[in-house]
């Protein structure tokens, strides 16, 4: 498996001038900036929102790319934790030296903090506008939340427009030409027509689509939306899941994933070492699965559903949260090998059964036990001794197949002397 | 028919199994227990309790046959806990025999329910309440390498026979026995060989001994060559890749394992459980102790029913983990 760079990660806009169809908020943001840079802001913070996939973090760090500089990127959710306050109100507070570079500290995504648990939250946004010496902008989709009320009053809102159709097909067809993949022009729009505006996902199903199919035509985005609903979902799902940034995220990912939970967890199962290298994680994630296996056990054996919001809770944040660090991770789509594996080895499984079957009644012994017990030591008499196989086969009325089955390489030889002992 | 009838080859531990309690040359004081029952054509229900491969299954259908004759299994329900699906499919199969006439001279039939300790406990209360639903025309016999997985009102209800461990003379006398039945050339270290390998289960021990037969003369060297094939490497190869830390590849085996040879979660975890302390797996020994209990907690999870795979790849994960940082 080679590494691919996500393409959303790739094809980010380089300059402010890349950022597609958002004229009015440029302009604003960038007044707001250099506001700053020169010292004078009329607001220390800036709250920019619209729609997923409109561009938001794209102009923000595009902005910082032109004026050198960094973005300290931090997730509000992390807010709740004291050590991390402290960190990013050193960082914010700290007076900018002659020779490093000048920050922009980027709250993403201040709606995902949730009303009880994150009060703490907000003050300590506050206290971080406040205290800065540095641009703070942050991200929303929906920053019209009652709780969001004292950071709106703290901030310039910068508003962003939903991205056309056109718009997004202008997007995507850049990328095609830059990739080289062959794109028809109905193909893109039907892509942009689902987007909704979301340039993000947007750019993700291309994505999808041009390296499994290595071209994108109109039948195959049909496809994928078909998809969407069966096999697709659990990637979609796993996607939203793996790169939760809170709880409730995470949550949602698998409790409202268009997938049952047990087929969610075999999705889980097989890719945890997809999202994840390091031992710990790993580790981490299998721990929280196998205790939401657990429970979803003991819910199905007592009956008791009370118990499903643990299922959800393990699988689904228990395993996003196995991580150290967060960053956003795109995935090639692959459908559980278990499920392949399976499929191929049907017929050789039921061979076995079918051998376990013909054998457990007179050997006086369970299936099971002639499976584990007593089928190693059958195959090497028949991959050994292909003349006394043959007799043992007639013996137990085992049949041509189960006789393939069983002697693997010498197949041919017992199978001669089958037939010849038969007659 | 006739002719394939001389060519036709049984499996030796069915070929030498005893027919009938006379045969049976161990487990003396069960055996005239046994044959007590059959004199006085009466018997309580019985549950049979002893390792694998102690005659426990033999010495109860030698008991049927002794009773009802040649044809004795028409008058014998078999049941194996472990491959029926569910105390349902018990409860209607018994129901369905019950129903049906019994033998002349006896005055019951016999269920012969094998594996009893897989069931639960909500299963062997409905089985308890079976046998008193049809204990005037059946006898249960329950086999069980575990008596106290028995639930106490089963077990106040039938006389309980322990089966010991076979002596390491008996079954190397019956391996003698068989071989020169089968006209095998054998070394009598091989036989011990087998012994030691086969942990006093008679039937393992037949199938090694077949086993190496076919291969030619059964020396110490071929005994341990039929063992190495059955039993595969790849779980030591398993949880040394988990220990180097590829977890992938690990988790690779797992499902050969499992796929391949056709092997349970259950059946996976008891194997690791064996090699853990096996000197082959290098692990400072403290290590050992914190797997085992581990592996215990895995074995435990998969018996109530959790997934196999999700279980097993939590299980290799933590000593992928736990590798890396014996190598830090």
């Amino acid at each position: 498996m080679t590494r691919r760079l996500p393409w959303i990660i790739k094809y980010r806009p380089k300059r402010v001038a890349d950022v597609i169809n958002q004229e009015q908020a440029k302009k604003t943001f960038l007044q707001w900036l250099e506001s700053w840079l020169k010292g004078k802001p009329s607001k220390k913070a800036a709250l920019l929102y619209g729609p997923a996939g409109c561009g938001k973090t794209s102009l923000v760090e595009a902005a910082a790319r032109e004026h050198g500089l960094e973005v300290v990127e931090m997730n509000a959710s992390d807010f709740r934790r004291k050590q991390d306050i402290e960190r990013i109100a050193k960082v914010a507070a700290t007076q900018r030296s002659l020779f490093a570079r000048g920050k922009i500290i980027l709250l993403d995504e201040v709606d995902g903090i949730s009303g009880m648990a994150d009060r703490g939250a907000v003050d300590a946004i506050l206290h971080l506008i406040e205290t800065t010496r540095y641009p703070v902008v942050m991200t929303a989709n929906n920053p019209w939340d009652q709780k969001l009320r004292p950071i709106r009053e703290a901030s310039l809102l910068i508003p962003f427009k939903r991205l056309t159709e056109r718009d997004v097909v202008i997007a995507l067809k850049r990328i095609c030409s830059a990739e080289k993949i062959e794109c028809d022009e109905k193909a893109l729009r039907e892509i942009a027509r689902r987007s909704e505006g979301d340039l993000r996902s947007a750019i993700n199903d291309l994505q999808a689509i041009a390296e499994g199919y290595g071209k994108v035509t109109l039948e195959l985005v049909r496809m994928l939306s078909t998809y969407r609903n069966r096999q697709y979902a659990p990637f979609e799902a796993l996607k939203n899941l793996f790169n939760a940034k809170y709880i409730f995220q995470a949550k949602n990912a698998v409790s409202q994933a268009d997938v049952d939970y047990e087929t969610m967890m075999i999705w889980i199962n097989e890719h945890i070492p997809t999202y994840y290298d390091d031992p710990e994680e790993i580790w981490r994630a299998y721990e929280a699965l196998s205790r939401a296996d657990v429970y979803l056990g003991r819910i199905k054996r007592t009956g008791n559903w009370s118990l499903l919001p643990y299922v959800f809770e393990m699988m689904g944040p228990g395993v996003a949260f196995a991580r150290k660090i967060y960053r956003y991770k795109w995935k090639a789509f692959r459908s559980p090998q278990r499920l392949q594996l399976l499929a191929q080895t049907k017929r050789s499984r039921e061979i076995r059964e079918g051998i376990a079957r013909a054998l457990a009644p007179s050997l006086l012994t369970s299936r099971r036990r002639v499976k584990t017990d007593v089928i190693p030591y059958l195959k090497i008499i028949f991959e050994k001794n292909p003349k006394y196989a043959a007799k043992i086969a007639i013996g137990y009325g085992l049949t041509e197949e189960m006789i393939r089955w069983l002697a693997g390489p010498n197949a041919r030889q017992v199978l001669q002397y089958y037939r010849k002992y038969k007659k | 028919m006739s002719s394939s009838k001389v060519l036709a080859e049984l499996l030796w531990a069915e070929k030498y199994r005893p027919r009938s309690l006379d045969e049976i040359v161990n487990q003396e004081e069960i055996v005239s227990r046994l044959k007590k029952f059959v004199q006085e054509k009466n018997m309580p229900h019985l549950l049979f309790a002893g390792p694998p491969g102690t005659g426990k299954t033999t010495a109860a259908h030698c008991l049927a046959h002794d009773l009802y004759g040649e044809n004795y299994r028409q008058y014998m329900l078999e049941l194996n806990a472990s491959d029926e699906r569910g105390i349902d499919v018990i409860r209607s199969k018994v129901k369905e025999f019950a129903r049906t006439r019994i033998p002349g001279n006896i005055p019951f039939k016999i269920v012969l329910l094998d594996e009893a300790d897989n069931m639960t406990s909500d299963a062997q209360q409905a089985l308890r309440r079976l046998m008193e639903m049809y204990t005037a025309t059946t006898r249960f016999i329950l086999i069980a390498n575990y008596p106290s997985k028995i639930i106490e009102p089963i077990q106040s209800r039938c006389a309980v026979f322990r089966f010991t461990p076979l002596k390491k003379e008996d079954v190397i006398a019956r391996l003698k026995w068989i071989a020169e039945q089968e006209k095998v050339e054998y070394d009598i270290e091989a036989l011990e060989a087998i012994y030691e390998l086969s942990e006093g289960d008679m039937r393992r021990a037949i199938n090694i001994l077949q086993a190496a037969a076919a291969i030619g003369k059964v020396t110490v060297d071929a005994v341990y060559k039929v063992v190495g094939l059955a039993h595969p490497k790849e779980v030591r190869q398993m949880i040394n890749l988990a220990l180097s830390g590829n977890f992938t590849e690990a988790r690779n085996k797992l499902r050969q394992l499992m796929i391949n040879y056709g092997l349970s979660g259950v059946d996976v975890i008891k194997q690791i459980h064996k090699e853990i302390f096996s000197q082959e797996i290098k692990l400072p020994d403290e290590y050992r102790i914190i797997i085992a209990d581990l592996a215990g907690e895995i074995q435990f999870r998969l018996v109530e029913g959790a997934d196999d795979e999700i279980q097993l790849n939590a299980f290799l994960a933590r000593l992928a983990f736990i590798g890396k940082k014996l190598k830090v």
